[in-house]
């Protein structure tokens, strides 16, 4: 499958400030989520793979086109929702999403009758005919993402999109953007917040101070490398037993959260509890969460210097 | 109870793919264009960001059909040498309009501008197949398409009607006056150079329209009494120099060296100058403002 995007010794810099640090990707078509703390270069990829800005130094591809030469061509078919604010709030949301697919090269008909459609696709169906300016922060982030997604994309550069919405409308991004997914959309999904991430993408770059620290399936980070286990009785002595062997235990109640390297976690419980006579009630694996991943990642990072 | 007719609602249209022809940057330049003509005269936005434009252009109606009534009323009575000598003609118009069209060139610039670049819009545009020159060119040309229809029409309603009030007839009028042709787009051109230059310059380093309106006018006016001071008033070397600031009177300058007219009591005229100098610093100025306009809006984006 040929790759969404992708990177070679990408750099970025805003004075002496290195914003990206030769990245090397290659990610393919589908959900991808970009994960990484505030000022991790997340924003500063999106406007590099897009051409808005200009790489100190390194190669890009967008949809299989370099983006060093072919940077209208590629803008004309993808989306992009910037963080901020972007929506002139004079405009009704349908004069405005019209305009947005108009810029993007769709004649002013065709431009109408999606801005519509697309409108009603995010829920604002409605509203369509008020002018921005009266918008409450979640209808306005639903006006980004269908400015983002009106010209009908390859794929849809979304920044943050769930930023100061509300649980619920945080809820109802989440389920549009799953959903460009279905209708055949990428999506490239950047948050620091990991749950979301978690919750939407099938693919994760983790970026941190400029660097990735991980690119791949987000399935490979639920690696079965733990356990759950609900004893019977006092769970001190097994835990003791196992931490004497090398594994991390967390205790919480009758629950033992077991963590191995290098050795069969199931083993080691078993003859745990066989050795100091502990009965079981429950015994579960423990995934790793996109958290835990990224924090065991980063700090794997700084390790290696 | 009657049986009620069953009811259905759609809740998911599902999606379509657009399957028509993309237009690419051509498409997002003309985009850029008709949004410029739609922002300035308020259309498709609420009722009173109409009244200033609207007003404008009914001022610049009344003012045609006033001047036509008259060279109408002269001729019907036969005081043809009042209509050569002491009616305002095609040069005389401009002296009305061109005042018109800076309080037009003052909101319409910076309406252009200031909202996409404060509200953030700009972001959106520059994610579209549109390069930074591309925008501020399709806003120039919003612009000059306005500023050129807001000269250009009421005179040549003018022209047409002199045209069909002349003793002479018509087609004798319209012969006679070839020169109109040229003379009245080219001084129409000179007034949105000489104006939309300056416009330009506070549009795009003023954060709010009124502001960068309000700015722009003052200029304009003080820094013709400024001119005049320092033609008039100071007396040290060079002072005659400062006449060069009446940046409002150089287009003046220019059309009455394009009409052929004797020049004006402007201050760059008794300061010395001849109109090409005049129209040198129209030509500066533009420069001046479209690179300063350029390396803001590079730095933007």
């Amino acid at each position: 499958m040929a790759p969404l995007f992708s990177t070679t010794n990408l750099t970025h810099s805003y004075g002496d400030v290195k914003a990206l640090e030769a990245i090397t990707l290659e990610v393919p078509p589908g959900r991808i989520g970009l994960v990484g703390a505030n000022g991790a270069g997340k924003t500063t990829l999106i406007r590099n793979l897009l051409g808005m800005l200009r790489p100190v130094g390194g190669q890009m591809q967008v949809l299989g086109r370099p983006v060093s030469r072919e940077s209208l061509e590629i803008r004309s078919l993808v989306g992009y929702m910037p963080e901020g604010n972007c929506l002139p709030l004079d405009q009704t949301a349908a004069d405005f999403v019209g305009y947005a697919a108009e810029l993007a090269g769709l004649p002013t008909d065709a431009a109408r009758r999606r801005s519509s459609e697309i409108l009603f696709l995010v829920g604002l169906h409605e509203e369509r005919f008020r002018y921005l300016g009266d918008f409450s922060t979640g209808m306005f982030q639903r006006v980004k993402l269908a400015q983002a997604i009106v010209h009908d994309p390859e794929v849809a550069f979304l920044d943050e999109p769930a930023s100061g919405l509300d649980p619920e409308g945080r809820d109802h991004m989440l389920e549009l953007i799953r959903r460009l997914g279905e209708f055949g959309i990428s999506v490239v999904f950047s948050s620091h917040i990991l749950s979301d991430i978690e919750e939407t993408c099938d693919w994760v770059v983790m970026l941190d101070g400029g660097k990735v620290i991980r690119s791949g399936p987000i399935g490979d980070l639920g690696i079965a490398e733990g356990l759950i286990v609900e004893v019977l009785g006092d769970p001190e002595p097994a835990a003791r037993w196992m931490t004497e062997r090398g594994a991390t235990v967390t205790v919480t109640g009758a629950m033992l959260d077991v963590r191995v390297t290098g050795e069969d976690a199931f083993t080691l419980v078993r003859d745990a509890l066989v050795a100091t006579n502990v009965g079981i009630r429950r015994l579960g694996q423990s995934a790793v969460t996109l958290e835990e991943a990224f924090i065991r990642e980063a700090e794997e990072e700084d390790r290696r210097g | 109870m009657a049986d009620r007719p069953p009811e259905a609602v759609i809740v998911d249209r599902g999606y379509r793919h657009f399957e028509g022809t993309r237009r690419g940057r051509r498409g997002a330049l003309g985009a850029v264009v008709r949004d410029g003509f739609r922002r300035v005269l308020g259309l498709r936005r609420k009722g009173r960001r109409k009244i200033l434009p609207w007003a404008l252009i009914t001022m610049m109606l009344i003012s045609v059909a006033v001047l036509s009534a008259l060279h109408y009323a002269a001729n019907q009575v036969g005081v043809t040498d009042l209509v050569a000598d002491e009616l305002p003609h095609h040069r005389e118009y401009f002296e009305f309009i061109a005042r018109v069209a800076l309080l037009f060139i003052a909101f319409a610039t910076p309406e252009l501008l200031v909202p996409d670049r404060e509200q953030g819009v700009l972001a959106v545009y520059l994610s579209r197949p549109l390069r930074t020159i591309d925008y501020l060119a399709a806003k120039g040309m919003s612009l000059g398409i306005l500023m050129m229809a807001f000269l250009l029409i009421p005179q040549t309603i003018f022209h047409l009607l002199l045209g069909v009030f002349s003793p002479d007839g018509f087609t004798t009028y319209m012969v006679d006056n070839l020169d109109v042709l040229w003379q009245v787009p080219a001084t129409a051109l000179v007034y949105f150079l000489g104006f939309s230059s300056v416009a330009l310059i506070f549009a795009t380093l003023i954060p709010r329209v009124g502001f960068a309106a309000g700015i722009f006018l003052g200029v304009m006016i003080m820094f013709n009494g400024l001119a005049e001071f320092f033609v008039d008033v100071a007396d040290f070397a060079g002072s005659q120099y400062g006449a060069l600031l009446a940046f409002e009177a150089h287009p003046h300058l220019v059309r009455d060296w394009i009409f052929g007219a004797s020049t004006s009591d402007y201050a760059v005229s008794r300061a010395g100058f001849e109109p090409w100098v005049a129209l040198l610093v129209i030509v500066a100025v533009a420069v001046l403002a479209v690179t300063l306009a350029w390396n803001r809006y590079r730095k933007l984006s």
